[in-house]
């Protein structure tokens, strides 16, 4: 097995990534490797990293994050931690905070053996509606958007002292971008890139944007990384992943991990994008599906032979989750998979979170994200396992064979879905959750206090429930 | 005043020690699921979930005993699920005590069409407006294990305390013939929940003292409800707008009644300043939902008050929420959080961790108070507890201490203005 470490490069010690599988250099291709941070734990790829939302796992506090997942780094929006700030500029409090290591950890009481990655925008990305400039991108911020420059951006990396950060790039979230625009994209982002590597920040590791564009449009760019960032750069960041091909093979920049930043809709695409050869994940499908209510149930490369709820009716294929509003879950003593081994299935079953989901509880919605979290570590070490034994491309096939294409709909409503980070649709958007309450009837002599109190049931269910008579 | 016919109780009271100048008592009450120490302060988890905590991290803030309220279960997840899952406990991953509020209160207080008979609560199924009626009888067998003659065991909630259902009034109201009807219709509720109580050796009844804030339909229905001999008595009715005052002449009215060897819980009450006063008054147990609720409006309760960490002015505050608690949140050395005001302020009422951090914090100051509380009666120092929690909490500042504490402490002869 060859070991082709990039940490002995001009770069820094504080990151250092290995490729520990022997591949075709020549056509890409699924790898297995290590990513060493300085004073966390080793992340082995591929694998993915939790997405945050203003430093915390959605639902999750610090403690459950330690106790009860197995991920080993988080993803950060430096906009999830700066406010609008009007003239007289105030200080965003994570610039002050201190601590000893980084501060990014200490604000958010973030678990020491957690690696972070800062980048400037949330992912997925709200679309701002100012383009970017030449000097700075929109940010989408608790308070509005904002202009963020890229001085402001090296000065925030300097301070926050993130165990990778990716640098600024003029990516066009939901926008498309005529030719004019692209052209000017990879000369701002090679800008914005060398102005980083040029502030010398002491032990920063880098991962530059390869942005998502056609290849031919950035060529220059890509031209640059190879023949004068490549040393000075810890890793990529792929916006597209299907660029991966594109990077031309056995080079400089061939053996420094790839981040994706793509957002998989479905496993089968983070299989396809290992195939390319990525070796990082963000995937914010985790938490749609726990905010639908979902539990992920797949595993790679196939159900157990007597897994629960395989086969989906009226297919061959078995669902990737199982959607536990459903009523059908209500009396069922099951974990949520098979002998999973996460909290939540340990301790619980899905009548609990049935009843939660339905009474509107929050601990719904953090006993599916410990859950889901967990099933995506488990699939990760997996698809690494199967990629050491050589068997990856065949377990590819029965994986797609076994599952179905999508994730199932979410019948039940989510948490309450108010906020800034939530995308908008624009003026008149309908609201994502129903009314949690409102009058009996069309009467409004009797508006109750909310939801829970308004039994679903009519009266002669809440008899056979055993809650009270019909009166006669 | 000693019980005259016990009934059947699943629950030993042991005390341990009395205040010498307050009526304050530290006790050991052991039930189903394992003992608790009293006085004890209950945390509500209405649907079987204490709001955005794992049953683990609520094990954590050390509490042993907390609620359900069986309107609640009952509406969802219903009594069949209820029997088909094994009961309250196993729903929820509970190993420790539940006590189940009846519901009374909800039905009145909440669905504005119920009204009150004496067969029970009517009110009109909200889903389809066909009227309905809920019992005593049935309001317990929601929250009781019963066999049946089925061959499985039928369970229920299975809760280690169970309350009464009661005929529950608002304290201020002016209407006396109906709060005595209450209280009367209240003991003939108590005798039919004793009556189709199906588990007296395995579940503890509760009845519920009523009658408002007229001392002498309260001091009747202790009478009557005493007689009745329930394993522990709750006084109801309270913490519904009343002047503080008058609450206070209720609480040291009715312990002044009750036997020494039987648990006393005062419903609805959570206010730091209500629990240790109640404490004063011969109380042992407490429920409410406010530390919860308030966490998640932002609010961080603390020994010098409650503090909105929404406040602008926690924004760049890097200490703790509250220096020297030992909460999860809070607490220093080995696997420490390091939970920072500035972080519950970023992210409170933008993400729910915020509240979720601000319930583990309350919960555990709510549970640690009366730990603290438990251990000034067993010193015998409870008076001296007292004046150094009003003073923190009022910066030392006595013309602040509120009216109805000093009056009612004097009555158990602890002076806090000396």
């Amino acid at each position: 097995m060859a070991v082709i470490g990039n940490g002995d490069a001009a770069n820094n010690q504080s990151c250092v990534f290995e490729v520990l599988s022997a591949v075709d250099s020549d056509t890409g291709g699924a790898r297995i490797g290590r990513l060493a941070v300085q004073g966390r734990k080793e992340l082995n790829t591929p694998d993915f990293l939790a997405v945050s939302s203003r430093g915390v796992v959605p639902h999750l506090t610090p403690d459950v994050l330690a106790s009860h997942t197995h991920f080993s780094g988080v993803h950060m929006a430096l906009e999830d931690y700066i406010e609008k700030t009007g003239n007289g500029k105030k200080q965003p409090p994570i610039l002050s905070c201190g601590g000893n290591i980084s501060p990014l950890h200490a604000f958010t009481a973030m678990p020491t053996h957690i690696m972070s990655l800062l980048t400037p925008r949330r992912t997925p990305a709200v679309s701002a509606p100012v383009a970017n400039s030449k000097t700075s991108i929109a940010l989408f911020t608790s308070t509005g958007f904002q202009p963020l420059t890229n001085a402001d951006y090296i000065e925030a990396i300097r301070t926050l002292k993130p165990d990778i950060a990716i640098a600024l790039g003029d990516i066009p979230y939901g926008v498309k971008t005529g030719v004019k625009r692209t052209a000017r994209m990879g000369d701002r982002t090679e800008q914005w890139l060398s102005e980083l590597l040029g502030s010398k920040i002491a032990e920063q590791a880098v991962f530059a944007s390869i942005l998502p564009i056609d290849f031919n449009r950035q060529a220059e760019y890509i031209d640059y990384l190879l023949d004068e960032a490549a040393s000075d750069i810890a890793g990529l960041a792929f916006y597209d992943s299907n660029l991966i091909t594109e990077i031309p093979a056995a080079t400089s920049i061939s053996n420094l991990p790839r981040l994706s930043l793509d957002e998989p809709s479905s496993p089968h695409h983070i299989l396809r994008q290992i195939s390319l050869g990525m070796d990082i994940f963000t995937v914010p499908f985790i938490g749609f599906a726990t905010d639908g209510g979902i539990a992920l149930t797949f595993r790679f490369p196939q159900p157990f032979p007597d897994d629960f709820d395989q086969v989906v009716e009226g297919t061959t294929a078995a669902s990737l989750g199982i959607d536990m509003w459903m009523p059908s879950h209500a009396i069922s003593l099951l974990p949520f998979a098979k002998d999973c081994a996460c909290y939540a299935c340990t301790f619980h079953h899905r009548a609990y979170v049935q009843h939660l989901l339905s009474a509107k509880e929050m601990l719904g919605w953090i006993l599916l994200q410990i859950h889901n979290h967990h099933t995506m570590s488990c699939f990760f070490a997996s698809i690494r396992e199967s990629i050491a034994k050589g068997i990856f491309d065949e377990d590819c096939i029965a994986f797609a064979k076994a599952y179905e294409s999508e994730l199932p709909e979410k019948s039940g409503q989510g948490p309450r879905a108010r906020g800034y980070h939530f995308k908008t649709e624009g003026p008149g958007e309908s609201k994502k959750n129903k009314a949690a309450w409102g009058d009996l009837g069309s009467e409004e002599k009797a508006a109750v206090a909310y939801s829970a109190l308004v039994p679903d049931d009519g009266a002669h269910e809440l008899e056979n429930k055993g809650f009270a008579e019909v009166a006669e | 005043m000693a019980s005259t016919t016990p009934m059947p109780s699943a629950l030993t009271f042991e005390l341990v020690a009395r205040c010498s100048t307050t009526k304050a008592r530290a006790a050991v009450l052991t039930l189903p699921h394992g003992p608790v120490n009293l006085p004890i302060f209950m945390p509500v988890a209405t649907q079987a979930s204490l709001k955005g905590l794992t049953p683990q991290q609520l094990e954590e803030t050390t509490c042993r005993l907390c609620l359900n309220n069986t309107y609640h279960l009952g509406l969802k997840p219903g009594q069949e699920v209820l029997d088909k899952v094994g009961g309250a406990h196993k729903l929820q991953g509970w190993n420790h005590n539940i006590l189940t509020d009846s519901g009374g209160f909800q039905m009145v207080s909440l669905l504005k069409l119920a009204n009150i008979t004496e067969e029970g609560v009517r009110f009109l199924s909200p889903h389809d407006g066909t009227p309905m009626l809920l019992t005593p009888e049935v309001n317990l067998l929601i929250s009781t294990e019963t066999a049946t003659h089925s061959i499985s065991l039928q369970n229920s909630i299975g809760s280690d305390i169970i309350m009464q259902l009661d005929d529950v009034l608002v304290t201020t109201s002016p209407d006396a013939v109906r709060m005595k009807e209450a209280m009367e219709r209240s003991v003939r509720w108590l005798d039919r929940c004793i009556a189709a109580h199906a588990n007296p050796t395995t579940q503890n009844l509760y009845c519920i003292i009523q009658g408002g804030l007229d001392l002498d339909l309260r001091r009747e229905c202790c009478k009557q409800m005493v007689a009745r001999g329930t394993p522990g008595i709750a006084i109801g009715g309270l913490s519904g707008g009343e002047a503080k005052a008058d609450y206070c002449r209720v609480v040291n009215t009715c312990t002044s009644l009750l036997p020494e060897m039987k648990p006393r819980y005062v419903m609805g009450i959570g206010y730091p300043e209500d629990l240790v006063v109640s404490v004063a008054l011969g109380a042992d147990q407490f429920d409410c939902v406010w530390p919860s609720r308030t966490a998640r409006f932002g609010n961080a309760v603390t020994r010098y008050g409650v503090l909105n960490m929404r406040h602008a002015r926690y924004a760049n505050d890097f200490g703790p929420v509250e220096e020297g608690c030992g909460c999860v949140c809070c607490r220093k050395g080995e696997g420490a959080l390091n939970i920072t005001r500035a972080f519950v302020h970023h992210v409170a009422a933008k993400e729910t961790v915020g509240a979720h951090l601000l319930t583990i914090h309350n919960i555990w100051y709510q549970l640690n108070l009366m730990r603290e509380a438990r251990e000034a009666i067993i010193e015998d120092v409870y008076p001296a507890f007292l004046k150094k929690f009003f003073a923190d909490l009022y910066a030392g500042d006595k013309t602040k201490f509120p009216d109805w504490a000093v009056e009612a402490l004097n009555t158990v002869g602890v002076n806090l203005m000396e």
